[in-house]
């Protein structure tokens, strides 16, 4: 049962994290297909700083040092979503795909130069991103996710900043009429987006185990997140929720085979599909009353008429 | 002078125009993979770079066969991918109906020994059925397509591992091997036959596949080009209101255009794994087949064009069997990825480009026809009443009726 | 009049004015949308900038607004040179606009919505309650009520105005633009707004005026700048000038909207539309709408924009399922619904036998005269007698489940409002558009495989026969054509269809004068030669001057059943605003139209005693009698004024 929880809460962080992110972008009016690619650079740069600390470094400073360094990868990387998305006005869902290609060919190729092998697995230290309550094993991710929960809804709801984000993915022409700078609001969004893939990228990785193979990317997690922020209608409370939800489904699979659910005797496969089916069941249902903001995916062009 | 325009217009065909873009973008992409080899090893990386660009020709008919084995597989999910676009709809569930189409192969061939071309159909089935999935989704629920059509990837791919590998009894399952069972050896029948290309290319790897796979590209064309359903699922791509007006269903097209996305991706998987050289590994599969996204890249680089799949599949392709090529002490592979990443990424505005492009080539027809619409309203008035409407003739109008008063 | 007032003044730097626009060039892709105009604006008057659709009145007002930079040209405000390069510029100086299309958040909250870009905050977080004091006050001290904390999404098109109002007040701009403020108003709404505007002026704000509306120039205008095509026709004083002069001015010829047409000669009816109902989402939109249109006639549906027209039109064509009532069509060509009618004098029974259908006879009054023939077996007995003199007849059939395409080909043509959202796809080639709905024909298709030759040769057809213009003919790429000659275009392929019903929504919006002319001309064509025609406008003018009947709908009701040459247009706007009302409009207000539904009903129970049928029958006779007198009394519906009309 702890451990139970103990998955729950480690993939609820992860698809929370993650989903912020992609909640911040879509409010201000970009799809992030991404997510999924911006994990992975997230997750990779931080897995690599973390490898290459050494042994007798400080390890609450490895701990800051190195998230930092994926919500900042994460961050960059995403920018790469926002020039093509804003400024070029390309196909919000292409570029994403392509980012997520991209990202997978550049994990594979630094975490092979990193370890000077044909090998993409590599090899860290996790035990300072742990703690313990009693008998259940945290990590400081789950605090993060729940900051990031406050920030979200004091950014998104009682700021000056918030309140133009959210105008920009509603009606970006209302917004600009206003002096609003679409631009700058979307880059804003985009931005924090892959801060929190970033971070939720290297959540996914670091807190479960202590090696990584950069072939499996982060297995569809970030889309589990933009279907995790659907349900949560766009918001944050909601998206927390149905993060730790989905996270549930999730922990299935990695306790089948040590509890009682061993017995049912059903493959991980079926475990590893269960979130993905459950995604579709709830989003058949939920989508025909969904309201996704209305000016997402549409690149906003200042001299259109 | 007759000859003369024409040669224009063929300079200025939409065609010609999106050609440029895609030459673009492949030259951009090569020149990043330049700078990102440039970065791994400054001494190595011109060599690299040859190797990369020499492609599937570095080792003779053997790397020119692999480079056409490897293409025939996305050339289908290109025109998946091609086909879903031309409705508006972006199929990035090939990935998911590959494998089931390969799923879908494998089964006719290892467990009920079907001959290949039953095998093939099958394969499409399989890929069709996974393809209607999201256009089911998408039709009666409102779920956005790109979203379903990634969780059924997943679920596809848990699926098709879990009943190959059925706990490490299934049937079509080699346990000597860890793969499914080498069609070869144990099914020749249901192996795509090479028609003596063998011999030809001093491998074994080419089978009649690549022609199945480019009557199969000139076939797409002709749907969406020339056929009653390929006008009504373009109607709906591009306006799906103005096609409800016409009478055409919007959801059957949806349904319909997915259908046709997965059969094509389902061949795609068939195709691949019943020649007999590749196995299915049923452990080794957290990852997606990256067979489906090179369909993305196949089709954006095609300009969506379904005859030009055909080139852009052979060229990515290429590039790949030169990646493979690479001195592995100083490079990985995964940079032939990296510049297919880089070119779909600009493909995704080369689309923006190429209208911009087509924003400045149409200027000059949108002025001519703002001329024609002047003259069109001048033809429709009592000849004399109409006042062009410069300063000049203004004023002069107003002094006329300043005499009459 | 004997001054010569419309010759350019000369540019002074003066501070009379509080903005001068100065010899302001616009260049858009392919369009001059701007050519060297100067408009000179006086503190505190109501300045109108009159035009044509196209003119450039609105781009001439984004580059104030600071939307746009103009490839030429210079602002000054009072006497100084400035520079607008975005709103923020424009707001700084004191300028704030009312746009066409409201730029306002669906799901903010009216407070949102004003404060936004000019937040009230305290280190970065909000202080709504202080806007909401400033907002409570302005809203009292300007008379514009509204609630702070309605979301926009529900409140009516009119609130929606004054929250823009309020947001140019709330910035406390000087100079306020209005663009085309009137078109989405009732004329009651309109007054208000008027109102407001004089008020504004004389607060000290200085107004600019974008409509092509002249009554509402003279009403409220200080001066008024024309413009035509891009290029300025000069600035008149109101008080000296006329309607018929600045008409001139902006069209360049004398215009009369009057179009020469025969009297109408009023065939078979063609559409009944019974007690229909459609629901948009959670809202009633048409609700329990009745009316008819017969051949060789245009009947209008008259109303403010939003009352329920184009969900009704989405229902007749199919676009929309309708949630009650029936329409019944009496074109032969229609194959698919149900046959309930009648034809020659003798009455033939369709398949269906759960409806109640209505048998429209031809005659004098048959708008008013209509016979109630039921189901059944027992209609035998009844239908003979009702065709009585020989009448003829028609044929209806109820289509209320037929597919769009049965619509289509049935002989039922729709010119949508909105051109680009359907009626046309803008990146086919004009061909493809032209074959829209006729693509799978025989002539165009055949075994699956589309016919491009006899495509192109009906296009090239078309294009002749209706003179559409287009840089490459048939093959031009459609978004490469103009507003006009698209309009055309749909106007060619729903009128060569040679539809029995031809319905045209808002045919001639957003064109100019000359494409204005051709449509109404070819709209009157297919009246003269027998069709029926449905028009839905929102101009009135076009509402006066081409209908033969008018239905004016309100809040999705039909309100009034007017005669265009009895009826004065300040009547219409008050019909159209719902400040007055009639009774006993369509079928199901004659009073005993129930009473003989019902006793048909228990007629046709087959379980019926005969003793008790013969009694019914009895009742049914004499009920249907009155039934019948009361129709023929039927001519003209009631009057009925609405007292304290609840808008303010």
């Amino acid at each position: 049962m702890i451990l139970l929880i103990k998955y729950t809460l480690l993939y609820g962080t992860v698809l929370s994290l993650v989903a912020f992110g992609g909640m911040f972008s879509e409010r201000s009016g970009i799809i992030n297909i991404a997510l999924e690619g911006i994990m992975v650079i997230g997750g990779l740069c931080g897995v690599v700083v973390l490898s290459l600390l050494p042994a007798t470094f400080s390890p609450f400073l490895a701990v800051v040092i190195t998230i930092l360094v994926a919500a900042a990868s994460g961050c960059i990387y995403s920018l790469l979503l926002g020039f093509a998305s804003i400024n070029l006005k390309a196909d919000q869902t292409i570029g994403g795909t392509a980012l997520n290609i991209m990202a997978t060919a550049i994990a594979m190729i630094v975490a092979k130069l990193v370890n000077g092998s044909e090998s993409a697995r590599v090899l860290y230290s996790n035990k300072s991103f742990l703690f313990k309550i009693g008998t259940l094993e945290l990590n400081v991710f789950l605090i993060i996710a729940i900051v990031a929960l406050i920030f979200a809804v004091i950014f998104l709801y009682k700021t000056k900043t918030g309140l133009r984000l959210r105008s920009c993915g509603e009606h970006p022409q209302a917004a600009d009429s206003v002096g609003i700078n679409v631009y700058k609001m979307r880059y804003l969004g985009v931005g924090i987006s892959g801060l929190l893939g970033g971070i939720g990228g290297f959540a996914y990785i670091v807190p479960a185990v202590s090696e990584w193979n950069f072939e499996v990317g982060v297995s569809g997690f970030g889309f589990l997140a933009l279907a995790v922020m659907i349900f949560g209608q766009w918001k944050p409370l909601r998206i927390f929720l149905a993060a730790l939800f989905f996270g549930l489904f999730r922990a299935l699979a990695n306790i089948s085979s040590s509890t009682f659910l061993g017995d049912l005797n059903l493959s991980s496969n079926i475990y590893n599909m269960m979130p993905f089916i459950a995604s579709m069941i709830i989003l058949a249902l939920t989508s025909k009353r969904s309201r996704a903001p209305k000016a997402e995916g549409i690149p906003y062009d200042k001299g259109s008429r | 002078m007759v000859n003369n325009k024409r040669a224009k217009d063929v300079f200025n065909s939409p065609g010609v125009r999106s050609l440029y873009s895609s030459l673009i973008c492949i030259i951009i992409g090569l020149a990043v993979g330049f700078i990102v080899l440039l970065m791994l090893s400054p001494r190595n990386a011109l060599s690299g770079f040859v190797t990369i660009i020499k492609g599937g020709f570095s080792y003779g008919g053997l790397g020119i066969a692999s480079a056409i084995a490897n293409s025939v597989p996305i050339i289908m999910t290109g025109l998946s991918v091609i086909f879903a676009f031309k409705t508006g709809l972006f199929n990035i569930g090939a990935a998911g109906q590959y494998t089931l189409g390969a799923f879908g192969g494998f089964l006719f061939a290892i467990v009920l020994d079907c001959p290949w071309y039953v095998c093939l159909i099958m394969a499409t089935l399989f890929g069709a059925i996974w393809g209607a999935i999201p256009g089911i989704f998408k039709a009666f629920f409102n779920v956005n397509e790109v979203i379903t059509s990634i969780m059924f990837n997943w679920i596809g791919l848990y699926l098709v591992n879990d009943i190959i590998y059925g706990g490490g009894t299934g049937v079509m399952y080699d346990r000597n091997y860890t793969k499914t069972y080498n069609l070869k050896v144990y099914h020749p029948s249901s192996v795509v036959p090479t028609w003596g290309l063998e011999k030809v290319f001093n491998s074994n790897t080419v089978t009649i596949a690549i022609f199945i796979a480019i009557i199969v590209a000139v076939v797409v064309w002709v749907i969406l080009q020339k056929t009653k359903l390929g006008y009504e699922l373009k109607s709906c791509g591009f306006n799906k209101n103005a096609s409800r007006y016409a009478g055409i269903s919007e959801k059957k097209s949806i349904i319909i255009s997915m259908v046709i996305a997965g059969a094509l991706a389902g061949l795609g998987g068939g195709l691949y794994y019943l020649s007999g050289t590749m196995q299915w590994n049923p452990q080794n599969s957290n990852s997606l087949p990256a067979q489906g996204f090179d369909g993305i890249s196949v089709a954006l680089l095609a300009m969506l064009n379904p005859l030009a799949s055909v080139f852009s599949a052979l060229l990515i392709s290429h590039l790949a069997e030169g990646g493979g090529n690479l001195d592995p002490r100083y490079f990985s592979r995964e940079i032939a990825n990296l510049i297919t990443g880089v070119i779909i990424y600009l493909c995704a505005f080369s689309l923006f480009f190429k209208n911009k492009i087509n924003d400045i080539l149409g200027r000059k027809d949108r002025l001519l026809a703002l001329k024609i619409e002047r003259e069109s309203i001048r033809s429709m008035l009592p000849t004399d009443k109409y006042v062009e409407s410069d300063d000049e003739n203004a004023q002069k109008e107003e002094a006329d009726k300043a005499k009459e008063k | 009049m004997d001054e010569l007032n419309v010759a350019p003044e000369t540019i002074v730097s003066n501070n009379d004015y509080i903005i001068e626009m100065r010899e302001i060039t616009k260049i858009f892709p392919g369009i001059i949308a701007n050519d060297n105009i100067t408009l000179q604006l006086k503190r505190g008057e109501i300045h109108a900038l009159l035009g044509e659709n196209g003119a450039g009145k609105s781009t001439l007002m984004s580059v104030l607004f600071g939307l746009y930079q103009a490839e030429s040209g210079e602002i000054y405000k009072n006497g100084e040179k400035v520079e607008i390069k975005d709103p923020n510029d424009a707001n700084k100086l004191g300028i704030g606009m009312v746009h066409q299309h409201f730029k306002l958040v669906d799901v903010f909250t009216v407070l949102e919505n004003i404060i936004l870009g000019v937040e009230p905050t305290k280190n970065g977080f909000l202080q709504k309650s202080q806007a909401r004091e400033k907002l409570v006050e302005l809203s009292e001290r300007y008379m514009l009520k509204v609630d702070p904390d309605a979301l926009v999404e529900n409140i009516t098109v009119g609130m929606q105005q004054r929250v823009e109002i309020l947001k140019m007040l709330y910035r406390e701009n000087e100079i306020l633009i209005f663009d085309e403020p009137t078109a989405v108003l009732t004329p009651q709404e309109i007054k208000e707004l008027m109102a407001i505007m004089v008020g504004l002026a004389q607060e000290g704000k200085s107004i600019l005026f974008i409509t092509h509306k002249l009554n509402e120039i003279m009403a409220v205008a200080d001066r008024c700048t024309v413009l035509r095509k891009g290029h300025c026709m000069g600035t008149v004083d109101i008080d000296k000038t006329t309607k018929t002069e600045l008409s001139r001015m902006m069209v360049g010829r004398d215009v009369d909207f009057i179009i020469d047409k025969a009297p109408c000669k009023v065939g078979d009816e063609m559409l009944r539309v019974e007690g229909l109902s459609v629901v948009n989402g959670h809202k009633t939109t048409v609700s329990d709408v009745s009316f008819n249109v017969r051949r060789g006639e245009i009947v209008c549906v008259a109303g403010i924009e939003g009352n329920g027209q184009s969900d009704l039109v989405y229902a007749l064509t199919g676009l929309m399922k309708e949630t009650g009532g029936a329409i019944l069509y009496g074109s032969d060509r229609m194959s698919g619904g149900k046959s309930v009618g009648s034809v020659n004098g003798k009455y033939l029974h369709g398949k269906d036998t759960g409806d109640v259908v209505y048998v429209a006879k031809d005659g004098s009054n048959i708008n008013s005269k209509f016979l109630h023939v039921g189901k059944s077996e027992l209609n035998k007995e009844f239908c003979p007698q009702n065709d009585e003199g020989g009448h003829k007849a028609v044929s209806l059939r109820k289509i209320n489940r037929t597919s769009i395409r049965q619509r289509n080909a049935g002989g039922i043509s729709h010119i949508p409002e909105d051109r680009h959202k359907f009626g046309l796809v803008l990146d086919f080639p004009l061909e493809y558009n032209l074959v829209l709905q006729r693509y799978f024909e025989p002539e165009f298709c055949k075994k699956g495989i589309l016919r491009k030759k006899n495509i192109t040769k009906y296009a090239n057809k078309l294009i002749v026969d209706y003179d559409i213009r287009s840089s490459l003919g048939a093959k031009s790429l459609t978004r490469s054509m103009s507003g006009g000659n698209q309009q055309k275009a749909i106007v060619a392929r729903e009128i060569d269809k040679d539809p029995d019903l031809l319905i045209a929504v808002q045919p001639t919006r957003g064109l100019d004068v000359g494409a204005i002319e051709y449509i109404h001309k070819m709209i009157v064509r297919q009246r003269d030669n027998n069709k029926a025609v449905l028009l839905i406008s929102l101009e009135l003018d076009e509402v006066m001057n081409l209908s033969d009947r008018i239905y004016v709908m309100y809040e999705g009701k039909i309100v009034a059943d007017l005669d265009p040459k009895e009826i004065s247009v300040e009547e219409l706007g008050l019909y159209m605003a719902g400040a007055k009302k009639m009774d006993n409009i369509g079928a199901r207000d004659n009073p005993f139209l129930n009473e003989v539904l019902s006793i048909e009903e228990r007629l046709n129970d087959g379980k019926l005693p005969e003793n008790k049928r013969n009694e019914l029958k009895k009742a049914y006779d004499s009920v249907y009698e009155r039934f019948v007198a009361r129709e023929h009394e039927y001519t003209r519906p009631n009057v009925r004024e609405e007292v304290g009309n609840g808008k303010q």
